[in-house]
Formats: C-alpha cells, structure tokens, sequence
C-alpha cells in the first residue's frame, strides 16, 4: 500500500518524474523521499533474516524507482506508483536472486580453493598457528586477491540472526545493520547513483564554447547579441558567430556517437556482500 | 537495392535458470573457439550465473549490465550498436545473448516489440550474431507471442524457422499509434532560416524549468529538425512549442512530402545514412512523424 504523502497533485508528480529523468538532481531527491515509505513497504516483504539486508533492499528499490522514471509515459494511464513498483520490486528481486544464489565454483576455481585449503593445513601442522594470508598467498602461487576470493567462496554466509557476541542479550548480527534513513545514507546513495539520464553533450565543449552558446541564446542567463558577447572576449561578432558555429557542430557529431559500452567486468554484488558479512 | 543482411538475430525461450546457462554458454563458446568477440547482456545476477558456468571463459567474454539500458529504444539501439562497434574492433564477428528488461504494460509490450523489430535492421550492415534470451516465468505472454515477429528463428526446446517473423517497416507502422493533436500548443512566428529558428526557439526555453544542459540538447535536436525541413521540407510552415504532461514539446510542420519510413533515425549515421534524424532521437525523449492537416510535422519530446 502506498504511504507517501498524499497531497501530492498528479501534476506534480508528473512534473518531479520527467525532472528526474532529464538528470535534475533535487526533484530526484524529492521523488525519492516521496516514495520512500512505498519502497519501505515492498522492501518490507522480503525476509530480512534472509541474506539481504534492509539497506540494501532500499537501495535497489531506489535505483529501480529511478529506472522507472525514464521509462515513464502518463499517457498511458498507469498512476506512477503502479508502473514504478514493478521496477522496484523486480531490482530488489535481482538483488535477492544474486546474493542467494548458492556459489557455484568453476573447475578452476574449485581446485584452486583445494589448493588454499592444503596449504593452511600443511601450514597448521608445521607451524602449529593460522597461516596469514601472505603465507597462503607464498605457498600457493595465487595473489592476495585470489586468495581471499577463494576463501570468500567458502565461507557459510552469515545469518542476520546471528549474535554478534556470545550470550543470550547479544545482538543480531541483523541489528548492527544501519538503517540509512537513521543515518542520511540516501544522500550518497544518490550521489553514487547515475541519475543523469540526458545526455550531457555540453561536456564536449570548452568553457568559452559554453560561454558563447549560453549567452547568445539565453540558457540559464539573459540572451546577448553576438556583438556584445564580442566585446566581452575582446573579439569580433563575426569572431563569435564562428565559435558558435564550431561549438555546434561539436554538438551534433557527439550526438551522433554511439554511447561506449559499459563492459568493464562487474563485480558481483553477492561477492562484496559474502566479504563484508564475513569481516 | 537493400543488402542482404550480415545480422542474425534469433531468441531463446527458457523456462529455468540451467536452460538459460546451458544455452547460453554453448552458444558462446561455440564463438570462442571460432575466435569471435562474445558478449552477455544481462543482470546482475544473471551475469554472476554466467561468469560462474564459462569459468575460466569468462574472461574472454565481455560483460554488460543491461539494467539502465531499456529507458528508450532508441537509446537501447544506441547502446548495442556501440557495444558491437567496440567488439568488431577485436574481432571480424561477434556473438552476443541479451536479456532484455520490457516491462508489463500494453504500452510496454507495444514499445519493445518495436525495439526487437527496429534491430533486425539497425545492424543488418554488423557481422553479428544476436541471441535475445526471454525468461518465459517473467516476461508478459504477449512478449513471447511477439517474439516470433521479431526473431526469425526461435529457440523453445529447439530451434525453429518462425512463420511469424514479419517485415520490421511493416511491423513498426502497425505498431506505431497514431499521434494525438495538442491543441494547447502554442505557434511561434514563421522563420526563414535555421539560425532565426534557433534564436526564436531560444527565446521559448526561457520560460520553460529547464537546465541550461537540457536546454542546449533541444536546440541541438530541434536544429537538426528544422535543417530537415529547410533541405527536404520546402521551408517550414509552423513551429509549435509547450508542456504536455510536464515534457517541453517542439512540433515542426513543413510543406514538403516527408517520409513514411517508421526507422526513420534509428540507424545510425553511416554512408548512405544521415545524421540528422538519429541526433534527433538520442537527444530526446520520443519523436513522432506524421501526416497531419497542416502538413508533414514531426513532433519531438523532451
């Protein structure tokens, strides 16, 4: 059920979704807070005893509530809320599927995690102590970052109801978790989050290129002839109608690009969170 | 004369994880060891599943999470075609599966069969072989019934010829509803050149909320809108500008023909192919043209 705030008129939340989708970052904020009880609620019938946490959920279920509104159209008659919430759910569902997800090793990784396990009991045996993860490293061949991603998969994933210390009054490993609401953890949430949906083609510009374009044509400041924004750099309109002219033309041919693919290899959410809970 | 096409763009229907991987992945390393680039577009989650069954494979397959990919698609087209151009650059083909992220509404079911259809031809010229995967417990019915228009062969328990698979101009017309009239527009003054139409659009997104980087990215689409019409057009007849649920709306009329192709600026710039159209779309939220009493207008929504 819907708990935001309802005095919102339809105009208004029209007018907040089409801001945040072209990257306007205070009606993004606006839209998440209004929506943030609704996020709550959905969040809310995952088990947060289960391998997810709060934060986490609300998190996903912001990026989705974003996602939603670059997608949004009002005239297809959909109230916001119920287009969105399937966005919303459906992240953190993915995020729920991913972390759950029992690790699977590859051949390769499976005998490098047998490998690692010798060594620490070779390592046991003659030593008599726990082998650092140096010393595993040295044994093994592997580096430092394998090791530990080895080690990572074969960790039996912490329950949220787990005591954090020994005794019956201790705890839950659960209740240590912050809740970024508490804490104001939604601002950089946001801040980490790509919510810039246009693109911004006026990167590509120097700052006399922007200087021009802005003041010629009155964007966030009063228009200016091409004489008067001349006699501010010291040259000529003429002078000034060129730059224009190139700044343009730059315009257009990094419209005409093709965004560059995101191919950088990602980093399994399951993975940072298995490290995390294991420290 | 239209070349034959170099793409081939198929679908995999699965109905569980393990379908999915054991597809997937034999068709990838299929590619591997022809020494084709490969690429899996997907989730997070579904990229944690892939990366763990190629193993060591992984690390020559490239990554993409498809997660902010499906806002438009136009802007999705934009995004695979980079990601293709960028992958031909290693190797003379490539293979790659994608899951797409379509939504549930009719509206959504509507839009991204046109998405599936517009790609049979926005990398026809692309040596590239594209499996689209759907997940056949989440995607919409209607989805997978579409499917088979878009997809010339179909995986569902094995590969199959679709008898469905339609002309993509053709399905696109179908698709494509009719604009409605926004009688709320208001007219701007008629203009005899390009760079009149700038300053007096300018003048418009003065009283418009918006960023001066928005704002600069209407005058570079509407430009290209009003060159078309200057060119192609005859000149222009009307410029209409206002808000139409919250979106700054920009409609030109011209006294030409127009154009009736449906794909008109979802192929990227190329010999043969101009620019201004596809600038146009990727700068804006949609763009629609069509016939109208007043002449060839083309409506486009920021």
């Amino acid at each position: 059920m819907l708990q935001r705030d309802k005095s919102i008129s339809a105009k208004h939340e029209r007018e907040l979704v089409v801001a945040t989708d072209r990257g306007d970052q205070a009606a993004c904020r606006e839209l998440v807070e209004r929506f943030l009880p609704a996020i709550g609620g959905l969040a809310r019938s995952f088990d947060f005893g289960g391998p997810v946490g709060r934060s986490e959920l609300l998190q996903e279920g912001v990026a989705g509530l974003l996602f939603a509104a670059k997608r949004y159209d009002p005239a297809t008659g959909t109230p916001f809320w119920a287009y969105a919430s399937f966005w919303v759910r459906k992240s953190m569902q993915e995020l729920v599927a991913d972390v759950a997800r029992p690790v699977a090793l590859s051949d390769h990784a499976a005998r490098g995690l047998a490998q690692v396990k010798a060594a620490r009991r070779s390592h046991l045996q003659t030593q008599g102590a726990e082998p650092t993860r140096s010393e595993l490293a040295e044994a093994t061949g592997y580096s430092l970052g394998q090791v530990d991603s080895l080690l990572a998969s074969d960790r039996v994933p912490r329950s949220f109801e787990d005591p954090v210390a020994a005794g019956e009054a201790a705890a839950t490993f659960g209740e240590t978790v912050a809740d970024p609401r508490a804490e104001g953890e939604y601002e950089q949430v946001l801040d980490r989050m790509e919510t810039q949906a246009v693109r911004s083609l006026a990167d590509q510009l120097g700052a006399r290129e922007r200087a021009v374009l802005e003041s010629h044509y009155g964007l966030g400041r009063s228009p200016r002839t091409l004489k008067e924004i001349g006699s501010d750099f010291g040259i000529s309109a003429e002078r000034v109608r060129q730059i224009e002219k190139e700044a343009l033309d730059k315009l257009r041919l990094a419209a005409a690009e093709p965004p560059l693919p995101r191919t950088r290899p990602l980093e399994s959410k399951r993975e940072t969170l298995t490290t995390h809970r294991s420290q | 004369m239209s070349c034959p096409s170099l793409l081939r763009h198929n679908a995999l229907v699965y109905e569980s994880d393990e379908e999915y991987v054991d597809g997937s992945v034999a068709f990838l390393r299929e590619g591997l060891e022809a020494g084709e680039a490969c690429a899996v577009g997907q989730t997070r989650d579904g990229i944690s599943r892939m990366r763990e069954a190629l193993g060591d494979d992984a690390d020559r397959v490239a990554f993409f999470d498809v997660s902010s990919v499906y806002t438009r698609p136009a802007h999705a087209v934009a995004q695979y075609y980079g990601t293709f151009l960028t992958l031909l650059r290693e190797a003379p083909s490539v293979r790659a599966v994608a899951e797409g992220q379509f939504g549930f509404t009719a509206a959504d079911v509507r839009e991204w069969t046109t998405y599936e259809s517009i790609t049979n031809v926005a990398y026809s010229h692309l040596p590239v072989w594209v499996v689209c995967t759907y997940d056949a417990r989440r995607v919409p019915d209607a989805l997978i019934d579409a499917m088979w228009e878009t997809h010339s062969h179909v995986h569902a328990d094995e590969w199959r010829t679709s008898e469905h698979f339609e002309d993509p101009r053709d399905l696109v017309s179908r698709l494509t509803p009719a604009p409605e009239p926004l009688p709320g527009l208001r007219s701007l003054p008629v203009v005899r050149d390009v760079d009149s139409f700038r300053e007096s659009l300018a003048r418009e997104l003065g009283r418009e909320n918006l960023t001066a980087d928005v704002a600069m990215n209407v005058l570079v689409a509407c430009t290209e809108i009003a060159a078309n019409a200057f060119r192609h057009g005859g000149g222009i007849e009307e410029v209409r500008v206002g808000q139409v649920d919250a979106r700054f709306v920009c409609e030109v009329v011209d006294r030409g023909s127009g154009f009736d192709d449906p794909l008109a600026g979802y192929l990227a710039p190329r010999e043969g192919v101009g620019a201004g159209l596809w600038v146009a779309r990727q700068l804006s939220w949609r763009l629609d043209a069509f016939q109208s009493p007043a002449g060839f207008s083309v409506r486009i929504w920021f």
